[in-house]
């Protein structure tokens, strides 16, 4: 444990992004981003609308080239690069710890992994909750519940950093210079900081599990459907989500390319011969509701949703997606 | 990772969105929260955006033909071979032998550049692009009606509307953002209205459907018109203090009763009088219609119709009301905004009068003589009177009408030069092929259905030697003796501030993520949201008497059915960025031909099973699909795919004052093949 | 190495099945032991086309690797149109397979069209096993005589005592046998309550169960293998949920109980 002042921040970062690529939330035309870090404003005010679970499972990525030679081929796979990612946030964490499960499961995914191991993650715990969160509600958050390498609490004039993995520690005993000690009242006022976002929460947003629960098994699946508009956006920016399709670009050499897809469309599920088991859109929400809330718990012990919000953000149809009613 | 600014290409909600790009390459795509429309949403195409861009089908070459095969030559043996081979066409036949068919899925800066180009390289104002095909009407009909053919208001000002009328939109396929504000609108209480002879996702979440007859629009529309004057539903103080031209339409909507016009459009009497009630008594009513209003031969007639509507009831100039226009192009409304047009200037300066204006501004002479229209071009082409062709990011052969008609026109050009960003069954005809750099790769700007101005970013290094439309353009205006030594897009948007009224005050420096709405005439304009708030840009709108006319084609014992055309959600135009997308081409894979499931059964058709579909012009073989989504006696094909060209069944039969070709009424027959 | 990465095998033998379905045997490149069990399956790829799913038909007591492909889509028609020598990638086995060891010894396999190529591999190993298994019998339906697979063999399973009843749904002069529903075959069976493998479209596969628990065989009893659309094999990708399930893992062979009320 150590605290961070303010104005170190920038320095300690520029001295890491040496090393490694620092990805940290900038402003992009003022709109706020996980990306290349090199000295720009940092956006640490709210969670950007893309989770940082694309440095992990990109949108698209080469899984490996194939190259043929004589009617036989060979292959090539790319490593992983050197990666630190700041801010992330105790959703998105806990996001990563449910993919780690499903993708860490036999046979494991070396392709995601190889990122994940190459990656420092250096959480940002969450004073200021942004109006859709409700991660309290599902029982964590706004402060980390799982093992980061470093994590960063903002409290007076600094941070407090406190370290849960080797790769953390490292950090903290390679940059001495720019920590300070800490003292008691330093957590008092984290716990002070995380006890006031936690009534934030609570105050703007009436969201629990219980009821989340109760409203899946009565909504109305078909009036759902109907108003659905197909866009995926709800998936897209879920950081659990984690639906992907294969596909080959290039003859004869070429690459195999691991794209996302989405469980919200219809041709997701359909098979070569045009029977598709879930064949309504109604079907598909339900699915992907009951995946986050029963099928991924009994899967993995943990819920398959985090409570960021996005997915309300971003919704193309006219429906609250938490009673799961249509709004007429 | 980087993440670039920029405007999705798909339709013309210009939508928001962000490439995210990893070691040169375009790795993703998310929406812009900052965007003042889609406020950080985006539809399915939206998100896949970025995917194309690196397929490795791309045009990296330049290529000439020589005999039957295309080899790679470099940029200038290219440029000075389409240089002088236009010239030579010119010397011998005159400039009118030469023409340009520009895209609206081209920037605005290309735009301008191309009908520069054809107006002050080649010297003939035939220049046109395919906002013919799809908004021509609106153009026509709205500038007559309003002074302005573009949407009058913002795409979210639809949320604040207590009542919407949809006519011929699929709205959540087509522009699903805007069905996005009209499902909020209709959240919140607003009565919704679809009027599609198909029934769409919209039509079954109306409060009223009405499914006319394919082209019997005007027929309905004015029984509305006659119901809301019977039952004195009309704005008379909007009327009398800023319209001209009511009583001529109040004489003859007289004898359009809605049991007349049940006779013609098959609408029942009672839903008629429903839908005008609902919307004649909104506190704000809003008009939305998109293709399914223009594509017909009476698409000028038919947006005067719902502009009488619109004037009648007062709906203009205030939030939540108005008339949208929906463009189906991302760049349908610059590529007209930039004089893409054959008897228009940038600005919608008319070529007759804002002539001296651009011979002064361009420092030459410039043609006098009036432009053909595309169909016009090609038509003159196949007499052999029109010789050499530069066709820029447009595939006639697929999006054209008729498409066999397209080709004989096409191959009897003597020079036909096409670029593009993939090979197409157009380019696969030209003499000379040139790459074109994709959105990804090149600056400029596009001009969304609600007028507003935006950018695109380079985000990645275009393949091969692709270069940028622009860059090729001004080359080619460089060889063709007109100075344009533009260093940047920037600078050509400069040059278009200056000449452009509309958009007098648009600078790269001030298009930021929310972009700028014209009328935008200074540097200190905000820009405008809510067009003829105040007044009129003519002084009173006009209404102008319409009536009904049968479409050119109906359904008789030889071709019993009527065959409509048009989109699916998944694929846009022609299909070659969205048919490269693999959660796109999957989604809808193969193209098929929605019948009813009565008239199939009358004709032994299963669903699924491989069918022909016939018309005078020709014939496509494809897969049925019966689905009570479609009304008896209609046939729908969607246009995207080039295994089943809907094309070669439609007909040229145009729209006498915006040459608009019927996409959507030709008279067909089906059977078991 | 990623998990994603095939291994090579080469075409060494095409067959026509049906009129679009084709019978391919492989040999795998780096000649390392690939060792299945029936009704497991493996991801074939096409490079350039891409991959999909595809069930093992070959029994593992033989010799050669065997995959029956019907003409469907884009990649199964790249495979088909490949010629002997040419070299496809494959992953795998994927999947549960049926399960031997808790199946009963009385065992009935129930097919119906393009679903009994699994079966095949079920059928000829307790032919080869035959001693493990009491009574078994085989029944399987198809469109048409032209639709039916792997004729030649029906008469072997016979020689090794297995119940074998074939029926199409058209008949015509050419065809002797049964014309009608699979369900109409098990009652010509003499059957004793087993276990049951049954693959097919939803329709054949309830009505069967439906039958077979008639007939005193217990849900669980009941194996039936699902199809799904699949892409990754490995339980990452979501193609294959069947609710709280992967096909491509905790199946394709589900026990009836746990996927009736999916089907
Ligand atoms: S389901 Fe919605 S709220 Fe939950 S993690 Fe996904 S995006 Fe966030
Ligand atoms: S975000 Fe909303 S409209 Fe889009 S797919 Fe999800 S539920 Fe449907
Ligand atoms: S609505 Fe139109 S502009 Fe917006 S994402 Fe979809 S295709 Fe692109
Ligand atoms: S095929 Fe990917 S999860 Fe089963």
């Amino acid at each position: 444990m150590a605290f961070l002042p303010q104005e170190r921040l920038v320095p300690l970062l520029t001295l890491l992004s040496d090393r490694m690529e620092v990805v940290a939330p900038i402003l992009v035309e003022g709109v706020p981003v996980f990306a290349s870090w090199s000295g720009q404003p940092l956006a640490l005010k709210d969670n950007p609308l893309m989770p940082p679970q694309e440095f992990f499972l990109p949108q698209r990525e080469v899984l490996f080239r194939y190259i043929q030679d004589c009617g036989s081929y060979s292959f090539e796979e790319a490593a992983g690069k050197a990666r630190l990612i700041f801010g992330i946030r105790p959703c998105d964490l806990r996001a990563l710890a449910v993919l780690d499960r499903i993708f860490g499961s036999d046979p494991m995914d070396q392709s995601y992994f190889d990122k994940r191991r190459s990656t420092v993650l250096v959480a940002l715990n969450c004073n200021e909750p942004g109006e859709n969160c409700f991660c309290d509600h599902l029982g964590f958050g706004p402060t980390c519940s799982e093992a980061v390498d470093l994590q960063l609490t903002e409290i007076d004039k600094g941070y407090l950093v406190e370290s849960g993995s080797p790769a953390g520690i490292l950090i903290l005993k390679e940059h001495p210079e720019f920590f300070l000690e800490t003292s008691q009242s330093h957590l008092l006022e984290k716990c002070e900081m995380l006890g006031q976002a936690r009534e934030a929460m609570n105050s703007c947003i009436a969201r629990s599990l219980p009821g989340i629960k109760e409203a899946i098994k009565k909504a109305d699946w078909n009036a759902l459907g109907r108003t659905c508009l197909n866009c995926g956006s709800c998936t897209f920016v879920c950081p659990v989500c984690h639906c992907f399709t294969i596909q080959d670009l290039g003859v004869p050499d070429g690459e195999r390319m691991r794209c996302r897809d989405t469980c919200l469309l219809s041709g997701f599920s359909r098979m070569a011969g045009g029977a598709n088991p879930r064949i309504s859109q109604g079907d598909r929400m339900q699915n992907w509701y009951l995946d986050k809330f029963e099928y991924i718990p009994q899967r993995t012990g943990l819920l398959g949703c985090v409570g960021c919000g996005r997915c309300s953000r971003v919704c193309l149809a006219e429906m609250d997606r938490w009673s799961l009613e249509v709004k007429r | 990772m980087e993440k670039v600014h920029t405007t999705c290409i798909y339709c013309g909600c210009g939508c928001g969105l962000l490439l995210h790009v990893e070691d040169g390459r375009v790795v993703g795509a998310s929406p812009s929260p900052l965007h003042p429309m889609s406020l950080g949403r985006l539809c399915i195409k939206g998100w896949l955006a970025g995917e194309f861009v690196d397929h490795p089908d791309r045009l990296r070459y330049p290529l000439i033909r020589r005999g039957d095969r295309l080899s790679r030559v470099t940029w200038e043996e290219a440029l000075s071979l389409t240089a002088a081979s236009l010239r030579a066409i010119a010397q011998e036949l005159g400039p009118n032998s030469l023409g340009v068919l520009t895209s609206a899925k081209g920037t605005n800066e290309e735009n301008y550049l191309l009908m520069k180009l054809a107006r002050a390289g080649l010297k003939t104002n035939n220049v046109d692009h395919v906002a013919r095909l799809c908004h021509a009407p609106t153009v026509a009909g709205l500038s007559y009606a309003f002074g302005s053919g573009a949407m009058t208001n913002p795409i979210a000002s639809l949320a604040q509307a207590t009542a919407i009328l949809v006519v011929g939109s699929n709205t959540t396929e087509q522009h699903p953002l805007v069905a996005s504000y009209i499902l909020e609108a209709r959240g919140k209480g607003a009565r919704l209205v679809v009027a599609d002879p198909r029934k769409t996702q919209l039509a079954g979440l109306a409060d009223l459907r009405l499914a006319p007859r394919p082209g019997t629009d005007i027929a309905w529309i004015n029984a509305l018109l006659n119901v809301i004057i019977q039952e004195n539903l009309i704005d008379q103080e909007f009327i009398d203090a800023r319209t001209e031209g009511f009583d001529a339409v109040r004489q003859t909507v007289l004898g359009s009763t809605p049991e007349a016009a049940e006779r013609i459009s098959g609408i029942p009497a009672h839903d008629l009088a429903e839908a005008a009630r609902i919307f004649g008594s909104a506190e704000r009513a809003a008009v939305v219609y998109a293709a399914g209003i223009t594509q017909h031969t009476t698409g000028t007639d038919n947006v005067q119709a719902l502009a009488n509507l619109v004037l009648a009831t007062g709906n203009i100039g205030r939030e939540g009301t108005g008339l949208y226009p929906l463009r189906e192009h991302q760049n349908v409304q610059g590529a007209c905004d930039m004089g893409a047009l054959p008897d228009l200037y940038c600005g919608y300066q008319k070529v007759a009068q804002a002539r001296q204006k651009f011979e002064q501004a361009w420092q030459t002479k410039l043609p006098d003589e009036p432009g053909l229209t595309a169909l016009e071009m090609l038509a003159l082409a196949e007499d052999g009177r029109l010789k050499g062709l530069f066709i820029v990011g447009e595939n006639p052969m697929m999006s054209y009408p008729d498409s066999s008609q397209i080709k004989k026109a096409l191959e009897a050009l003597e020079f036909l030069v096409v670029c593009d960003i993939f090979p197409t069954e157009t380019s696969e005809l030209a003499d000379v092929v040139l790459p074109a750099a994709s959105f990804a790769e090149k600056e400029g700007t596009f001009t969304s259905t609600e007028r507003r101005i935006q950018r695109i970013r380079r985000a990645v290094k275009a393949p091969g030697e692709a270069r940028a439309e622009w860059e090729i353009i001004s080359d080619l205006l460089h060889r063709m003796g007109v100075p344009a030594d533009y260093a940047s897009a920037a600078e050509i948007m400069e040059e278009i501030a200056s000449l452009t009224p509309q958009y007098g005050g648009v600078h790269y420096d001030r298009l930021g993520a929310c972009g700028l709405q014209w009328p935008c005439p200074s540097r200190d304009h905000p820009g405008t949201g809510i067009l003829h708030a105040e007044k009129f840009s003519i002084g009173r709108a006009r209404f102008r008497a319409v009536e009904h006319r049968e479409p050119v084609e109906a359904a008789d014992d030889e071709y019993p059915l009527i065959l409509t055309t048009g989109r699916s959600l998944y694929h846009s135009h022609t299909g070659t960025m969205t048919r490269r997308t693999s959660l796109l081409d999957r989604e809808v894979p193969l193209p098929a031909v929605e019948i009813n499931p009565e008239d199939a059964r009358l004709l032994g058709i299963r669903n699924g099973q491989p069918v022909m579909v016939e018309t005078r012009r020709g014939s496509i073989s494809l897969e049925a699909r019966v689905t009570e989504d479609t009304p008896k006696g209609s046939i729908f094909v969607p246009f995207h795919f080039s295994e089943a060209p809907a094309n070669v069944l439609t007909s040229q039969a145009l729209d006498p004052v915006s040459k608009i070709p019927e996409f959507k009424v030709s008279a067909a027959r089906i059977r078991r093949s | 190495m990623s998990e994603y990465i095939p291994r090579l095998a080469e075409i060494v033998d095409i067959d026509i099945e049906s009129p679009n379905t084709y019978l391919i045997s492989l040999k795998l490149l780096d000649n390392e032991n690939f060792s299945y069990k029936p009704g497991q399956f493996v991801m074939v790829s096409v490079f350039g086309l891409g991959e999909c799913p595809i069930s093992i038909t070959s029994s593992p007591t033989r010799k050669t690797l065997q995959l029956c492909i019907r003409r469907a889509g884009k990649i199964t028609n790249g495979i088909v149109d490949c010629r002997v020598g040419d070299v496809l990638g494959i992953r795998g086995p994927y999947g549960n397979g049926f399960p031997l060891e808790r199946m009963k010894k009385n065992i009935i396999i129930a097919g119906g069209g393009s679903g009994f190529a699994t079966l095949r591999s079920l059928v000829n190993y307790i032919v080869d096993r035959r001693g493990a298994f009491g009574d078994v019998a085989v029944a399987y339906g198809a469109r048409t005589r032209q639709d039916l697979y792997f004729m030649q063999e029906y008469k072997s399973w016979q020689q090794a005592g297995i119940d074998v009843g074939i029926t199409v749904d058209i008949g015509d002069e050419s065809w002797k046998g049964d014309v009608g529903l699979v369900t109409a075959l098990i009652d010509k069976f003499r059957l004793s309550a087993g276990s049951a493998a049954i693959c097919g479209p939803p329709v054949m596969i309830n009505a069967v169960a439906k039958k077979l628990m008639d007939k005193g065989f217990d849900h669980s009893d009941i194996y039936v293998s699902m199809e799904r659309h699949m892409k990754c094999g490995v339980g990452k990708c979501e193609h294959c949920m069947i609710g709280p399930y992967h096909a491509c893992q905790d199946g394709p062979v589900f026990s009836y109980d746990k996927v009736k009320s999916v089907l």
